[in-house]
């Protein structure tokens, strides 16, 4: 049996994503667990392992992010195939290897068909991490982003989030290095899904750097010989250049923006564009009436 | 007399940006120095702060990046205000204090009476906070500050016979806070003074990484130590890496956010743009605007 939970924060996102998502995903016998989240992400996660693992006949658990919205109504039998190496400990949607922190998208992308479906400037459709040209699933990786996670009935039984991490972030990056360092395998399946994601990727930017500093402490505690003067001094430069390359492509992409902006404002500043306007009004109504016909 | 030099790699460029801010600039005796670049940006200065030394009645060298345009009418007289102090060494435009690293621009910038004219997208003008007084905010001034934008730089007699670009440090990136911080060394003030210049450059600020990344470590290294704040930072050399690392990365989502949020009102305004000009009164109306 397979089963689905969602840790949540927000009642009405699940309800409007992640619930359809699961109940498109599931089979009859499927368990579904929608949990409140107590007190942070681990703990949340926790509660659902916990009550994961007391479950007969276990399969495989997945855990879904409350804004992700799994769209194939073959999910489970992808679960299956995925976890049919008894190795894999963790399958996700998208994840990486060769990234050094919480930031997986640095790294090698492996992805399968996500939509980025976001709501500012009209809203729209994007292809999600499009930006970092995923490899197609299935891959092997060495990190897995945590808004979709599907955990082997060991994972569920012997793995735990971090609840020592107290910051909201890195949970699930966490989460991977410990199953790897138990000796098992992780894996991106081939899991469509919908994101319902404002554009900003990250929210709270200066907690999200406390994390990635406290997961990386975490782990950095293997690494004494580390030459830490020679790794500082390269980290601060890069620092400063990854800021200012950010600034010289805001103003490129703004720059881009205004060339296009100035041009629709060109065509409806233009008398032909003001000349035509009763035309467009009467269209409009047109339209407006020809929606609210019955039938 | 007041001399100009411009180390040149483009000749075109120098032709069309710093070439007709000189000629605005300069007065009838003053002495012109351009010619080609001779090795990296160090080296062509050094050579030319070698052929300035020996000019008679020097009062200033001032160095053009090729691609600055000097726009300022009175520059010479303005220059020789800022250096009527015998204390300071170098006057500049654009300056910064509070610097820790050749990205000085993450220190507290007090005047940037610059405009970046670019060429992409159709082009434009990108000026900076001072560029216009009127509308400058309230931390901007000219006065003392640590170290100047390299692209105009106004170098004193004795700057000019005394010191030397460190051509030790790379090929480009850095000799302008490392020659600020050795004429500060040496006792001389950095002022930043009431002059404008157009900065003509794409937007894109660095575009070779890891040679900054270089300079950005060597000058570090170089400085550390040995004049307040430059290369220091809060912690262990652990903690500085780790919370670097993850600060760079939050500058790179950021700057992928920013991507997306442009790519979304590019869509926005493509859509809106192409449902205006397919729409029937549009297309009725074309043979008006071809009249």
């Amino acid at each position: 049996m397979i089963a689905f939970a969602c840790s949540m924060m927000d009642a009405e996102a699940y309800r409007r994503y992640a619930g359809p998502g699961i109940a498109r995903a599931a089979e009859p016998g499927s368990v579904i667990l929608p949990l409140a989240n107590p007190a942070g992400p681990a703990r949340g996660a926790n509660l659902a392992l916990e009550t994961a693992a007391r479950l007969p006949d276990l399969e495989a658990l997945v855990l879904v992010h409350e804004r992700m919205e799994l769209t194939d109504p073959d999910t489970c039998a992808t679960v299956r195939a995925a976890l049919s190496d008894p190795e894999v400990g963790l399958a996700g949607c998208v994840g990486a290897t060769g990234a050094p922190g919480l930031a997986w998208w640095e790294g090698q992308v492996v992805s399968a068909p996500i939509v980025h479906r976001y709501h500012e400037h009209g809203g729209g459709d994007l292809a999600a991490f499009a930006w970092t040209h995923p490899a197609p699933a299935p891959g092997e990786v060495d990190t897995l982003d945590g808004s979709l996670l599907v955990l082997s009935p060991w994972a569920v039984r012997e793995m735990r989030f971090d609840e020592g991490l107290h910051l909201p972030h890195g949970h699930d990056h966490d989460l991977c290095r410990q199953v790897r360092a138990a000796g098992r395998r992780l894996l991106v399946a081939d899991l469509p899904a919908v994101r319902h994601h404002p554009l900003k990727l990250i929210d709270d930017l200066d907690i999200w750097v406390e994390s990635h500093v406290a997961v990386a402490r975490k782990w950095a505690v293997a690494q004494d010989d580390e030459d830490w003067r020679a790794r500082a001094r390269r980290a601060e430069a890069e620092r400063e250049a990854a800021r200012t390359v950010a600034y010289s492509n805001a103003s490129l992409l703004e720059a881009r923006v205004a060339e296009l902006e100035g041009r629709l404002a060109a065509v409806t500043a233009s008398p032909s564009w003001q000349l035509t306007e009763p035309l467009r009004r009467l269209n409009a109504a047109r339209r407006a009436r020809g929606g609210s016909r019955p039938g | 007399m007041i001399a100009f030099a411009t180390a040149v790699t483009k000749p075109d460029v120098h032709a069309r940006c710093a070439l007709p801010g000189i000629r605005r600039a300069a007065e009838p005796d003053s002495v012109v120095l351009d010619g080609p670049a001779t090795g990296t940006i160090f080296e062509s200065y050094n050579a030319i702060l070698d052929r300035a030394a020996g000019l008679e009645d020097l009062e200033a060298l001032v160095l053009v990046h090729q691609d600055a345009e000097l726009v300022t009418d009175g520059f010479c007289a303005i220059a020789r205000r800022a250096l009527e102090d015998p204390e300071v060494g170098l006057v500049g435009c654009v300056g910064a204090i509070g610097v820790r690293s050749i990205a000085w621009w993450e220190g507290s910038v007090t005047q940037a009476s610059f405009a970046n004219r670019y060429d992409e997208h159709g082009g434009g003008d990108l000026p900076a906070f001072s560029w216009d007084w009127s509308d400058a905010p309230p931390y901007a001034r000219t006065g003392e500050v640590e170290t100047l934008d390299g692209f105009v730089l106004v170098l004193s007699p004795w700057v000019a016979r005394e010191v030397r670009f460190d051509v030790a440090l790379g090929g480009f990136h850095g000799y302008d806070l490392d020659f600020c911080l050795q004429v500060r060394e040496r006792g001389r003030k950095v002022v930043t003074a009431d002059f404008r210049a157009i900065h003509h450059r794409p937007l894109q600020m660095i575009p070779d990484l890891d040679e900054w990344t270089r300079a950005h470590i060597r000058v570090g290294e170089k400085w550390d130590g040995r004049m307040a704040h430059v290369g220091e930072g809060a912690g262990s050399w652990q903690d500085r890496a780790l919370r670097a690392e993850a600060e760079t990365a939050a500058a790179r989502v950021v700057a992928q956010w920013r991507a997306l949020e442009a790519e979304a009102r590019v869509l926005q305004a493509e859509r809106a743009l192409a449902e205006a000009t397919n729409s029937l009164g549009w297309k009725l109306t074309a043979s008006l605007r071809r009249s």
